[in-house]
């Protein structure tokens, strides 16, 4: 049995606006799945439906075995949830936050104190679990968030870009923490900007560009589907080869042989091509027929860095992901 | 029945998080405490226009001041919660929808429950003594937090339709002394102008200000306690009507 099977899944908001345009996919029981796509491609929208807290305009979507709209409690018992945003009650104690948590997810008595224990002591906060959560710090509130969304033991894990705005030292805590999970058997779907823990721990990804879904499959075939080495050509005066003298260039390579692709990126011009590093001389040679001067030339073997620009025409860029913060579900704003 | 559980859990989250912030009970205390000790005293010879102890007379405008404010808060304390995601927290959860706002709705009525009792027992001290005893008190403290339970409404209707917690501080601020001030909350209807006392007799302060000062200085009289418990209850039903509207509005 799939934890997530999607059909046809259709948002469209109020004002019009279609944050999700017909997706399919499934997600194995136990997977680690990743879902992946830029600002605005409606994986915060797709989340929030699959998480029954928004209602999909038509679709198919089971979660657990179970419809998310006729079924939407038995879903709520069997996944955890942790949003965008850290969630936790400041004014309560990181033990009465898990214990809240806990007690709506209808546990009681000595198994839910066991329970909250147990987690206080996996993420670390075992010395701090009776300050008030005020006064933790951003990594502390973020591992007793995600805590919070354990202690019912769910059997999928939903996570909205979970390390966002973390120090790396946390982030890592908090990848290690979901590797363990996923050991555990807990199914997990996450979307993030991470693409490296992505390439390290995603079994399968999928992309989702404008609503729709552009690749699926592991993160190695989605690589090997790019089947070319990347390389990466800045241009002398005006960085990102503006105008005029980013078309020049590209005439220059579109006449090499060898060239498999040639994507427009925003900072440098990507190419891929088999073999890519027998073919740097002969740019060098063409480029400096043509004039033009090369600030700087590197080549690659793909990374999903490669596979998320080939599909989207963008590169993912974790550190803007901050500015771009969404709110919570009734901000209206989306992503 | 989770239905019940996760009303009391909801209900001593919000106590624990008043408790814990003594500061915002302050403040919320503060101007009633202030009417109580310095307003009363400068209106004292007011009394004698009144035939009576103005302090006596006040108490009663000053406990439905108090209800009126700080049910007023309530809006924004869900706005928070709307902000922060901690809603959408609690929504992700199996609890029951009506069980977060019933939480909350009880934990306002407990809280005017009790700064009442505060008030009434400092008013004790400067020789308020209701009539009617004991079941006086009772009946005072039940009242006022029905009618702040009719107030919370509005408040968490504003807040949930409008998501800003400036706006619902701003309309409370806007509407706090009118309604007062038009009201029989601090002086006798006789001695207002005619248009005020026409204001007067339809707003809804007045009804429970009236049976309550019944109950401090008159006795049981069924016929005010009647009508301000008609009043509450329609405002109630549309206030709160609003609020569970409003409310499914922002969970679906």
């Amino acid at each position: 049995m799939p934890a997530v099977q999607v059909e046809n899944l259709v948002k469209t908001y109020g004002d019009g606006t279609q944050a999700v345009k017909g997706i399919s996919f499934k997600v194995d029981d136990g997977e680690f799945f990743g879902f992946l796509g830029p600002n605005g491609a409606g994986k915060s929208t797709t989340i929030k439906i699959l998480t029954t807290l928004l209602r999909k305009t038509s679709g198919l979507a089971n979660v657990a075995g179970h419809d998310i709209e006729h079924d939407a409690q038995k879903v709520r018992k069997l996944i955890g949830v942790q949003m965008q945003d850290t969630v936790v009650d400041e004014d309560l104690t990181g033990r009465e936050n898990l214990m809240l948590q806990g007690h709506l997810q209808q546990m009681h008595g000595e198994e839910l104190k066991g329970r909250v224990n147990e987690l206080l002591k996996i993420v670390d906060l075992g010395d701090a679990a009776d300050k008030r959560s005020a006064y933790y710090s951003g990594g502390m509130k973020k591992r007793l968030d995600l805590a919070s969304t354990l202690v019912h033991r769910p059997k999928i894990l939903f996570l909205d870009e979970p390390t966002t705005g973390l120090d790396p030292q946390s982030r890592a805590q908090v990848w290690s923490y979901l590797k363990g999970l996923n050991q555990e058997g807990i199914t997990i779907f996450i979307t993030t900007q991470y693409l490296e823990e992505v390439d390290r721990l995603c079994r399968r990804l999928a992309i989702l560009d404008n609503g729709e879904i552009v690749a699926q499959g592991t993160p190695s075939e989605l690589k090997s589907e790019i089947g070319a080495d990347r390389i990466t050509l800045g241009l002398e005066n005006g960085n990102p080869g503006t105008g005029a003298l980013k078309d020049k260039a590209k005439q220059v390579l579109g006449n090499l042989g060898g060239i498999t692709e040639i994507v427009d990126s925003d900072e440098a011009i990507v190419i891929y091509a088999k073999n890519g590093g027998f073919l740097v001389p002969d740019i060098v040679r063409a480029f400096d027929g043509a004039g033009i001067k090369l600030a700087s030339i590197g080549v690659s073997s793909p990374t999903l860095d490669d596979v998320f620009l080939k599909h989207t025409g963008r590169r993912i860029r974790p550190e803007e992901i901050d500015k771009s913060r969404a709110s919570g579900m009734f901000g209206r704003r989306r992503r | 029945m989770t239905f019940v559980s996760d009303t009391y859990y909801m209900f001593v989250r919000w106590m624990k998080k008043l408790v814990r912030n003594p500061i915002l009970l302050f403040f919320s205390l503060f101007q009633p405490i202030i009417f109580l000790l310095l307003f009363t005293q400068l209106f004292s010879k007011f009394g004698l226009l009144l035939g009576t102890n103005y302090t006596v007379f006040a108490t009663a405008g000053i406990i439905l001041q108090n209800s009126f404010s700080s049910a007023f808060q309530s809006g924004t304390a869900v706005v928070d919660d709307i902000k922060s995601g901690f809603l959408t927290k609690v929504l992700a959860t199996p609890a029951s929808r009506t069980s977060i706002l019933l939480g909350r709705l009880l934990s306002d009525a407990f809280r005017v429950f009790s700064q009442t009792l505060i008030i009434l027992l400092l008013a004790y001290g400067l020789g308020v003594f209701p009539v009617t005893g004991i079941i006086g008190y009772i009946l005072i403290l039940i009242t006022v937090a029905f009618f702040g339970l009719a107030w919370s409404g509005i408040s968490l209707a504003l807040g949930l339709r409008t998501k800003s917690a400036e706006t619902v501080f701003g309309i409370a601020g806007t509407l706090t002394f009118p309604l007062l001030f038009m009201s029989t909350a601090l002086v006798q209807q006789g001695l207002m102008p005619l248009w005020m006392q026409n204001v007067s007799s339809y707003n809804p302060i007045s009804f429970a200000v009236n049976a309550i000062r019944d109950l401090i200085m008159t006795g049981y009289v069924w016929g005010s306690f009647s009508e301000a418990y008609g009043v509450i209850s329609l405002i109630s039903i549309l206030t709160l009507g609003a609020t569970f509207y409003e409310f499914r509005k922002v969970v679906s």
